[in-house]
């Protein structure tokens, strides 16, 4: 009996635990692989083959079943309460990587949109794609306005975990040499359209301090050898991105980091296992493995490991930290500051401007970039001249030219209507602003035990709205966006002003915060509970502050930073 | 590669085999038959008038118009499955109503009338809808639903996006800046 046991849990034992496989489980699962640990990636969703499970990849316009692929208004309402804000994620070509809400339930004290999928690969199967590395500006920021507590790290620390994240994942950029938005390791930058070259030329030289740039995204527009190894290939602008690539030409674990770990012959990865709860060994004092349910069979098993890393993404990550209590850890797993489920951070946006264009009729272009305009942050950068006294930190815009299409707004019927949509329309610009959301120490979603999911797990509520900071940022985003296109001698120019609950920036984060101080913060300089140091938490729930710019990045460099570091002490005895 | 998704549209090929093939359905005689379809959320006189008035709408010109790029089936499937119900009420009401102008003006179902007649019913809905979009509150029209619809249901159809528009599944590339008369049409996406 004895024996049996022993062998059951031999079997169950894996160097390294990782719960998740999105953007951060699979760079964890990389690095660890690659590193010697034989390593479990526990996913709570079903799995995703790259490729063949991208069922939609190539379906064309005319394979959608309703409008513009849009579900059925009864279906989204029962179904997709939730999901369906973002207004464009959703449709029947996407539906497979969203969750259902009515099966996944929470409460919104103030409206919060999670927006999630589960299953193998995550979010980075639906993500942005936008990548910008963080600058000084950003990690001295708390300690310098005395907000919330100091970052534990600095931009020296992570510079070379960007450089190798961007080697690996391919990012498309142009280099501009600006401190608050540092330069990366890039792959040829996508080219601007003709207005959007004007665009440039005109605002720049009336606010030169407001650089316009391509966005910098995690395309592959020349793939080195060891990207075409793992076959990915280069970018073939279709802008389907979101069904998933076929060529492997965007970044997503099932593309890239999940194949360099599989690869290693290091790797298993366990598809629907909701990780309920970390298991914690009294006598070592360290995390022995985690407790699954088995979300197909209904069994509860566990695995163990000598380092588990977090990477469930910021929400989940903290839901296995709180529902994790017990008589050592009271208030949750490793929760002893108190902070574990605070501070929730997203970007706030819906608000920026857009006009129309005179002239370029003759003009069009060919394509259909995956990609728009980039305008870093150009407030409150240190200097009096970017000093804004109404309000902390800044925003970066992302937006672009087009020429509007078959569906802008027409009247009358018949032929010439016709003739006339079958023609591209006038030229319109947009900007829209990524603002910074400060940490908000009562900005939280709790565990809420009284309320159980279809599992009998506890749900969540959530509690967190913006402030004064955010709402006077945002009327200086309309109006400098606004400005910009005046100043560019275009028409129509239209401000505007959405609405924004937190999460609908799909960058939700700061749930178990970095810090210096155990009594203030959830996590160490490595990423590290303090108070459990083999677990790591190395996704959005990591977050100090939020900065203005996509964090995907930032959080794959946190992770692969962690993750060799993790490998590096566990080898040394040190976790 | 990977498979594209089966769905109900694919469905609808055979029946439409003869409308590609055949001359479209243009005029008002051909459209008053009965349609070589089924409609699900209209009836048979519904489905009718929703065709000859999308034909209208979308009119062969060059390129296939409406019932070529099987609009009317397109629409019928959205009210009958994808709409909310009081909306799909609201345009199976503008139908029926558009019908009973016909004959009450000119003595015939609206499918049977001339296209100058069809077009003179069908500027007079246009002019309800404009001045309900402009009523406040603003009151829904059937008639820019029903031309929303068509409009969607054309430009992605096969026809439409690869006919009337251009459309090219995997570009390869991105050019910023090139001359219109090159492309000639407008980018179905």
């Amino acid at each position: 009996m004895a024996n049996l046991n022993n062998r059951a849990r031999a079997e169950r034992t894996y160097d390294a635990i990782v719960v998740g496989s999105g953007i951060t489980g699979g760079w964890a699962a990389k690095e660890l692989t690659e590193r010697g640990l034989k390593t479990l990636v526990l996913e709570r969703g079903g799995p995703v083959r790259h490729v063949l499970d991208y069922p939609t990849a190539a379906a064309d316009p005319w394979d959608a079943q309703y409008p513009r692929g849009r579900l059925p208004a009864a279906e989204l309402r029962a179904k997709y309460p939730v999901q369906q804000r973002t207004g464009y994620a959703l449709t029947e070509h996407t539906r497979h990587f969203f969750v259902r809400d009515d099966e996944n339930p929470y409460a919104e004290t103030q409206r919060f949109d999670w927006i999630r999928g589960y299953h193998v690969g995550g979010r980075s199967l639906t993500w942005g794609r936008q990548s910008y590395r963080w600058s000084d500006l950003d990690f001295e920021a708390n300690a310098r306005e005395g907000i919330a507590v100091d970052w534990p790290i600095r931009y020296a620390d992570l510079a070379p975990w960007y450089d190798h994240v961007e080697r690996f994942i391919g990012v498309s950029g142009q280099a501009e040499g600006l401190p608050q938005l540092p330069d990366g390791v890039f792959q040829p930058p996508m080219e601007m359209n003709c207005v959007e070259k004007a665009f440039k030329e005109r605002s720049e030289a009336r606010f030169p301090d407001r650089r316009i740039t391509i966005g910098r995204t995690a395309h592959l527009t020349a793939p080195t050898q060891e990207q075409l190894a793992l076959g990915r290939g280069q970018c073939q602008y279709r802008n389907l991105c979101i069904r998933g690539c076929p060529f492997g030409a965007y970044f997503s674990s099932n593309a890239a980091t999940l194949v360099a770990a599989e690869r290693t012959g290091r790797l298993q990865v366990r598809p629907n296992s909701i990780v309920t709860t970390l298991v914690y060994d009294e006598r070592r004092q360290r995390a022995s493995g985690v407790r699954i349910l088995d979300a197909e069979t209904g069994q509860e098993e566990e695995f163990y490991a000598g380092v588990v890393f977090l990477c469930a993404s910021a929400v989940p990550s903290a839901w296995i930290l709180l529902n994790s209590a017990s008589a050592r850890f009271p208030n949750g797993f490793g929760n002893g500051s108190d902070q574990v489920g605070r501070n929730l951070m997203d970007h706030h946006l819906g608000v920026g401007a857009s006009a129309l264009v005179d002239g370029f009729e003759d003009r069009y272009y060919s394509g259909r970039r995956p990609n728009g305009l980039y305008i870093p942050r150009f407030r409150n950068l240190g200097d009096a001249a970017s000093r804004r006294p109404d309000y902390l930190r800044g925003f970066g815009y992302q937006g672009g030219a087009g020429r509007l299409g078959w569906d802008r707004p027409t009247e009358g019927f018949g032929a010439e209507r016709k003739q006339a949509l079958s023609q591209p329309g006038p030229w319109g610009v947009r900007l829209g602003g990524f603002g910074e959301i400060l940490p908000y120490a009562d900005n939280r979603m709790t565990l809420n035990r009284e309320v159980k999911d279809r599992y009998g797990l506890p749900t969540l509520t959530f509690d967190a709205a913006i402030g004064d900071n955010e709402a006077a940022m945002r009327k200086d985003m309309a109006a400098a966006a606004a400005e910009m296109l005046e100043a560019a001698g275009f028409k129509n120019v239209a401000p505007y002003e959405g609405d924004y609950a937190l999460g609908l920036g799909i960058h939700e984060m700061g749930t178990a915060r970095m810090g210096r101080d155990p009594k203030t913060s959830v996590l160490n300089a490595r990423n590290q509970l303090h108070e459990c140091p083999n677990v790591f938490v190395t996704d959005g729930a990591a977050m100090t502050s939020s900065a203005c710019v996509n964090p995907s990045l930032t959080y794959m460099a946190l992770t692969a930073r962690a993750a060799a570091y993790a490998a590096e002490a566990g080898r040394k005895g040190d976790l | 590669m990977a498979t594209p998704i089966l769905n109900r549209r694919e469905a609808f090929a055979g029946a439409l085999a003869a409308l590609w093939i055949a001359p479209v359905v243009a005029h008002a005689q051909a459209a008053a038959a009965v349609p070589a379809w089924t409609p699900t959320a209209l009836s048979t006189d519904e489905a009718r008038t929703l065709a000859a008035a999308c034909e209208r709408i979308i009119p062969a010109t060059d390129t296939p118009g409406a019932a070529a790029a099987s609009v009317p089936q397109f629409i019928d499937r959205a009210l009958a499955g994808w709409c909310e119900p009081q909306e799909a009420e609201r345009l199976r009401a503008g139908l029926a109503g558009l019908d009973a102008a016909a004959r009450a003006r000119f003595g015939a179902a609206f499918a049977a009338l001339p296209p100058e007649r069809q077009d003179e019913l069908l500027r007079t809905a246009d002019a309800e809808g404009r001045a309900a979009a402009t009523a406040r509150p603003p009151r829904p029209h059937w008639f820019p639903a029903v031309r929303e619809l068509a409009t969607v249901g054309y430009f992605t159809s096969r026809a439409g996006a690869t006919q009337a528009l251009r459309y090219d599944p995997v570009p390869g590339a991105y050019r910023g800046c090139v001359p219109l008369a090159e492309i000639g049409r407008g980018w179905a996406t």
